[in-house]
């Protein structure tokens, strides 16, 4: 869903001063001293840049969090309105939660990608995606919603939360010993636990490369990279599995894990992109993000499209194709009546549609058409999303509520809150890293 | 400076086709690119061993058409996957395959993503070469020696003599304030003939003609008719040395491979000499009673409901009553075609003959089909004992039950 | 011919000495050697007795039939089709290295995408001829094709068999396509230094009369953009296609989603180790360590681990869903795999294909030619042995008890699969020999000498 970028201005605290003094040729240089409010500026290879949001950040801070609270508030004043307990309403909260971490996900994915392979084009984003990467512990936190029903035995979304149910049903207690809520609860904190640190470790690295230009910053976050990437493919696939897979505990798909990556990675380009459109909006960075940056994000963006594609597709067209029915049923539940409908917007939205929308080069370099074609695939993402999770108890026809939207706002707007309070007093891009006057040079085939 | 050989011809002195200058690096290609392009020149090129990064902002080489071509073809591609499979399996010849629709999409997108990369992949290589006017057999710079390193390490500019802007002294000036390594004059091409040279004509004829020849013999196979028979090669055991049915054989006077038995003649075990078992028939009339033989036992009542089950129900119903499944969807689908099954418990079969149910059970009537085929004999007489039962179940009254039974009613 | 008397082409312009002459130089005496090193004669005796063993065998089956080798129902595939499985997995990584690397601007490609590519197309001629002659009358494969024939019938479009006849020769033609146009300028280049009638005609030829000219050259390099741009999604499809051979149907341990994503990994998994495995002799033998360089063995060697990596990730998947699903049929499967009839393939290909590639994680040993070239090799075997797993253990028990059976292959089966390979490095050789092994142009192009260090434009 679209996320708004606006923001009053606000006060954060006391203001960091000018950092180093003047550093060799390919180093930017900092400018002696920094007034309060003000964004710092900085010299980068021959062009000086605005590289602190200042209030900006501040402002928008208040804004995003305002509004996180108020439409999450009302959301849940909605979804008790139901009358079932929350039950509704604790699924159209997942969906917006699943796009959520897939943008947070996402972010963490990309930091550690750019680390594993070194990437030089990437210097000057990557400080904006380790920014979102590190609302990882507000997405554990948000996470409640859908966790403490599971612990007090509650089949509000989870059927196999229900010790009774899972007794009495062959196959669920068959998963008992992967489906339970004790399990469930350790495997959460492990990954939240372990993509908070990942995170931390980036940013902070990121930080203090910032404030001591020490060469052996890159290395150590190039060399943890390998490991990371291990450790977060598996905690991503089973957080995948755990919250939407076992949604309907009677499915499984052994491309779940892989389909909801691609979505993650949609989504982390998506966001990267506005985001920087939005601080460049705001005066900052407007030299150090150039067209080129736009067009390579661009250009991973429709990659993934095709991708999203290709493992949806594949997921579908295997199961349609043998034909078996405790494999189909999940799907047949996803075409049948409105939710047919959704199917194909899916196809046509989610693919053909932004193919052919971000074939061009022109439109990749253009700043106006790339916005609105993230905007739409964020939308898609939300979509999908929608169409994985709610058939489960709007089995007719979508019945998209108020409270769904709401929720899904709220919970982005968190996200846009937390980089924006992480952001606020630092370095929107990683002045001393070695690779940075590559990336800002860099021209695009 | 020049140091290319003038050809000796009728016509004198070949003239000027135009000027190469020699570069070392790519920066001075670049620098000199600019220049010309900036003076105005249109019918000029450089020549480098491979592509210079920004030459062709330096040259001003507009951004060519050939993505659009591509993408053209990559659709055709599309269309073409499309239209081949919905029309092959759902249009000329539909056939069901495992249940999936005649033209089924998820099934079809393989091959369209295929046909789609294939059409644009070789219409890329194909367009580039046209585009480039490629292959080119003859250029006057090949007559050039230092030319060669074009392809190796030196980077050369040429400025054509027909550009509207050409002046052999002009040009040479604005060249030589480029610093070339070298400068040299090229003259047109007279010695190389325009045409291509007959053998290669001939040979392309040939060609042509001789890739034409499996397409007419093909042709030829499917508009004729042959008596001979095909080629086959890999013999395996496809020709056996026997006799089969509907031969010839001239050994018998009918000429035929095939043998009529003897009359009177009876395979072993198909005498079924008894009429009243094989055909319900007691000396002519329907018979009355099961065969003599027949056990009425339980284990044969058993069988028979078991076999009623299977074979009766799906129309007759589980009580006999002519209510099954198939009746119930028949009546559904109320195409007035169907005739409902007979009620099996009503009077007129509890009072049928038993040898007439045989008869019924084995030929068929009306809409049923013969079971003869299907059910042994004995079994189809199980099945009328079980009948029998279902029928006296059926017609019951009070009066057939044990006191204590009643009470519990 | 009248024109060579003007030119005399057979003493070519002198050679200079820099960068770019350096690498033509390099690259161009091995196909203009009087006569290749010792070391190719040896190689090329075995590869052609290997490639005699490997069309006696191929004759034997065609008149015999499919009964001289050891499939047997339940295992209707076997070697055949892991064979198939492996050549095409082969050659997935010389279009990655072409493609998808070009896509992401790794300018280390250059050192050897020529001869990945032409390892490519050898490999898919490898492969394709085992669907070739698996099918009982190879002499019909026109069945496959839609062209009206005699019975009025179409092939069957819903099948993924059909599919892989697409895919497999849309990845050959446009293989070959992207090969051709990418050595049209190193044509040009062997052409230009000719010494005799016969080379300057051949290469001539094939070089479509190439001069460098730059408005030639955007053309070309958009054509080649876009061949890359085409061919990446084309190498994920055509191993996805393969897959889609054995996810379509409903046997435990064939029908999985991941299937597709995880073909593509192996592919480029085992496409990489026989590139390493290649790149090691050829720079050796053929003086090319200039240009292949210690470097570029080791970012190849740490895609083996990543690839290696993912596929080890979808065997967890895998087992993992087999338990999750509850399908007692799946579960036993892979228990099975471990420790049933073949948990000797079962672990040899977990030693090769996922502890063997850890070994990179040391710089040491990912630094190390021999190294490489050792776990390349046993990368490869594993390669095999994972589809063998998948094919023949899962055929081999499948739903009905009673037609479990073991498979043995017939020598006639292993003559195959060895002289596959001896068709496959006479190809190679044979490239190396008269074929411009390294792309001269692309070398020279990311040399930093090709940089002009002029002013902004």
């Amino acid at each position: 869903m679209a996320t708004a970028k606006k923001g009053p201005t606000k006060k954060t605290g006391s203001a960091k001063k000018g950092g180093s003094e003047a550093t060799p040729d390919s180093q930017p240089k900092q400018s002696a001293s920094v007034p309060d409010d003000a964004a710092a500026k900085v010299e980068i290879a021959g062009f000086s840049d605005k590289i602190r949001l200042g209030n900006e950040g501040g402002a928008l801070f208040a804004k995003a969090a305002g509004l996180a609270v108020i439409a999450l508030g009302a959301s849940a004043a909605l979804g008790a309105t139901q009358g079932d307990g929350f039950r509704r309403w604790s699924h159209g909260y997942l969906v917006g939660y699943a796009v959520a971490l897939a943008i947070t996900a996402g972010s963490l994915f990309w930091v550690i990608l750019q680390n594993l392979v070194n990437a030089r084009w990437s210097v000057a984003v990557r400080r904006m995606g380790e920014l979102f990467a590190a609302n990882m512990p507000l997405l554990g936190v948000l996470s409640l919603p859908l966790v403490l029903p599971v612990m007090m035995g509650s089949p509000l979304i989870y059927e196999w939360a229900d010790k009774a149910k899972v007794a009495s049903d062959h196959l669920l207690h068959h998963k008992s010993g992967y489906l339970n809520a004790n399990f469930f609860l350790i495997r959460m904190l492990f990954y939240f636990g372990f993509w908070t640190v990942l995170a931390r470790f980036y940013l902070g690295s990121s930080r203090r490369q910032d404030e001591t230009g020490g060469p052996e910053i890159v290395p150590s976050m190039n060399r943890i990279s390998g490991p990371a990437m291990i450790v977060f493919a598996l905690t991503l696939t089973f957080c995948a599995v755990d919250l939407i897979m076992s949604v309907d505990a009677r499915w499984f798909s052994t491309m779940f894990g892989v389909y909801f990556f691609a979505s993650c990675v949609l989504c982390v380009h998506a966001t990267l992109i506005l985001a920087l459109m939005w601080v460049q909006k705001k005066g900052r960075l407007a030299k150090s993000i150039t067209a080129e940056h736009y067009h390579d994000l661009g250009k991973m963006m429709f990659a993934f499209v095709i991708f999203w594609a290709y493992v949806g597709f594949s997921q579908f067209m295997l199961i349609w194709y043998a034909n078996i029915p405790e494999e189909t049923a999940w799907f047949k539940l996803r075409f049948a009546g409105g939710w047919g409908n959704v199917a194909w917007t899916l196809v046509f939205g989610h693919f053909v549609i932004p193919f052919f929308g971000l074939l061009s080069r022109h439109i990749k370099r253009s700043r106006t058409a790339l916005a609105f074609w993230c905007f739409y695939i964020l939308a898609m993402v939300y979509i999908d999303m929608y169409w994985l999770v709610l058939p489960s108890i709007d089995a007719d026809a979508p019945n998209v509520q108020a409270m769904d939207i709401l929720a899904a706002l709220g919970l982005l707007s968190a996200l846009v809150a937390g980089a924006a309070r992480e952001a606020g007093k630092k370095n929107l891009i990683p002045t001393k890293d070695p690779r940075l006057s590559q990336s800002l040079a860099f021209e695009n085939i | 400076m020049s140091d290319a050989h003038e050809p000796k011809t009728e016509t004198g002195p070949a003239p000027l086709h135009g000027i190469l200058a020699e570069y070392a690096t790519p920066g001075e290609i670049l620098a000199a690119s600019r220049k010309i392009r900036d003076a105005g020149f249109s019918r000029w090129d450089t020549y480098t061993p491979f592509p210079v990064h920004g030459i062709d902002k330096a040259m001003g080489i507009r951004m060519t058409v050939l993505p659009w071509i591509v993408l053209g073809a990559g659709l055709t591609g599309l269309a073409t996957a499309i239209l081949l499979q919905w029309w092959t399996n759902a249009w000329d010849y539909p056939w069901l395959i495992s249940g999936k629709p005649f033209w089924s999409i998820p099934a079809n997108v393989p091959i369209m993503f295929e046909l789609t990369v294939l059409f644009a992949g070789i219409t890329t290589l194909v367009a580039m070469l046209v585009l480039n006017n490629l292959p080119f057999p003859s250029h006057p710079l090949d007559h050039v020696r230092r030319f060669a390193r074009s392809t190796d390490d030196r980077f050369f500019l040429f400025v054509e003599a027909a550009d509207p802007k050409f002046d052999e002294d002009d040009t040479k000036t604005l060249l030589e304030g480029t610093h070339p390594h070298a400068i040299e004059n090229v003259l047109e091409d007279r010695k190389t003939p325009d045409a291509l040279p007959v053998g290669i004509i001939y040979g392309l004829v040939i060609m042509t003609v001789a890739s034409a020849v499996p397409f007419a013999l093909a042709a030829k196979a499917r508009f004729t008719t042959s008596r001979s028979p095909r080629i086959h090669i890999i013999q395996d055991m496809d020709s056996q040395p026997k006799y089969k049915a509907q031969r010839e054989n001239p050994v018998f006077p009918d000429g035929r491979a095939t043998r009529v038995p003897d009359p009177e003649t009876v395979a072993v075990g198909e005498l079924h000499e008894d009429d009243h078992f094989y055909r319900g028939k007691d000396n002519g009339a329907w018979a009355r009673t099961f065969p003599p033989g027949f056990r009425a036992d339980e284990l044969t009542m058993e069988r028979g409901q078991q076999r009623f089950g299977i074979y009766c129900t799906p129309c007759h119903g589980f009580g006999g009553e002519g209510n099954g499944m198939v009746s119930k969807r028949a009546e559904e689908l109320a195409q007035g075609t169907w005739t409902p099954p007979t009620n099996l418990t009503e009077a007129r079969i509890r009072n049928m003959p038993v040898g007439e149910l045989f008869n019924t059970i084995s030929n068929g009537i009306r809409n049923m089909p013969a079971y003869g085929a299907q059910i042994p004999t004995s079994d189809r007489w199980a099945i009328i004992l079980y009948l029998r039962a279902l029928e006296r179940g059926r017609a019951a009254t009070l009066a057939d039950l044990e006191p204590a039974e009643r009470t519990g009613l | 011919m009248a024109a060579a008397t003007d030119l005399n082409p057979f003493v070519p312009a002198p050679a200079g000495d820099n960068a770019f002459a350096r690498i033509t130089d390099n690259v161009s005496r091995i196909a203009e050697a009087e006569r290749p090193p010792r070391a190719w004669y040896i190689a090329f005796a075995v590869a052609l007795t290997m490639l005699t063993c490997f069309l006696g065998a191929i004759g034997w089956l065609v008149w015999t039939g499919i009964g001289v080798w050891g499939n047997q129902i339940p295992v209707a595939w076997a070697f055949d089709i892991v064979n198939f499985v492996f050549w095409i997995g082969i050659g997935h990584a010389g279009t990655l290295i072409s493609a998808i690397l070009f896509l992401l601007r790794q300018s280390w490609r250059t050192a050897i995408n020529r001869f990945a590519e032409a390892m490519t197309i050898f490999a898919v001629i490898c492969a394709g001829i085992f669907p070739g002659i698996h099918i009982g009358r190879p002499w019909l494969p026109y069945y496959m094709m839609p062209i009206p024939n005699q019975m009025d019938m179409w092939p069957q479009f819903r099948s993924p068999l059909e599919w892989d006849i697409f895919a497999v020769s849309t990845y050959a033609t446009i293989s070959i396509v992207f090969w051709y146009m990418g050595m049209i300028p190193d044509f040009a280049t062997f052409r230009d230094r000719a010494t005799t009638f016969w080379r300057r005609l051949s290469y001539g030829i094939v070089a479509m009369g190439w001069r460098g000219s730059s408005r030639q050259w955007h053309r070309y390099e958009r054509a080649y953009l876009l061949l890359a741009a085409l061919a990446t999604p084309l190498v994920l499809s055509v191993h996805s296609v393969v897959s889609f051979d054995f996810a379509t149907a409903q046997l435990p341990g064939w029908h999985t989603t991941i299937f597709p994503p995880y073909f593509v990994a192996g592919a480029i998994f085992g496409g990489f180790a026989m590139v390493v495995l290649l790149a090691v002799p050829a720079r050796q033998f053929f003086g090319l360590k200039r240009i292949i360089q210690i470097k570029h063995l080791e970012l190849m060697n740490k895609v083996l681990i990543a690839t290696g990596l993912l596929v080890g990730y979808a065997y967890g998947m895998e087992f993992f869903v087999a338990w999750y699903s509850g399908n007692s049929y799946e579960g036993f499967t892979f228990i099975n795999r471990a420790f049933g009839q073949y948990y000797w393939a079962y672990w040899t290909m977990i030693t090769c294909n996922v502890l063997a590639p850890q070994l990179h994680w040391f710089k040491k040993i990912r630094t190390s030619p021999l190294a490489t070239l050792l776990i390349g090799m046993v990368i490869n075997v594993g390669m095999w042995f994972e589809r063998f797993v998948i094919i023949a253990t899962s055929l081999a028990r499948d739903f009905l008890p009673s037609s479990w059976n073991y498979y043995i292959p017939t020598t006639i089966d292993y003559l195959t699969l060895g002289g596959s390979f001896g068709l496959f490095f006479t190809l190679f050789l044979l490239f190396c020999r008269y074929l411009p092994m390294v792309a001269m142009a692309e070398v020279k192009s990311i040399h930093p000498s090709a940089h002009a260090h002029a002013e902004h434009h």
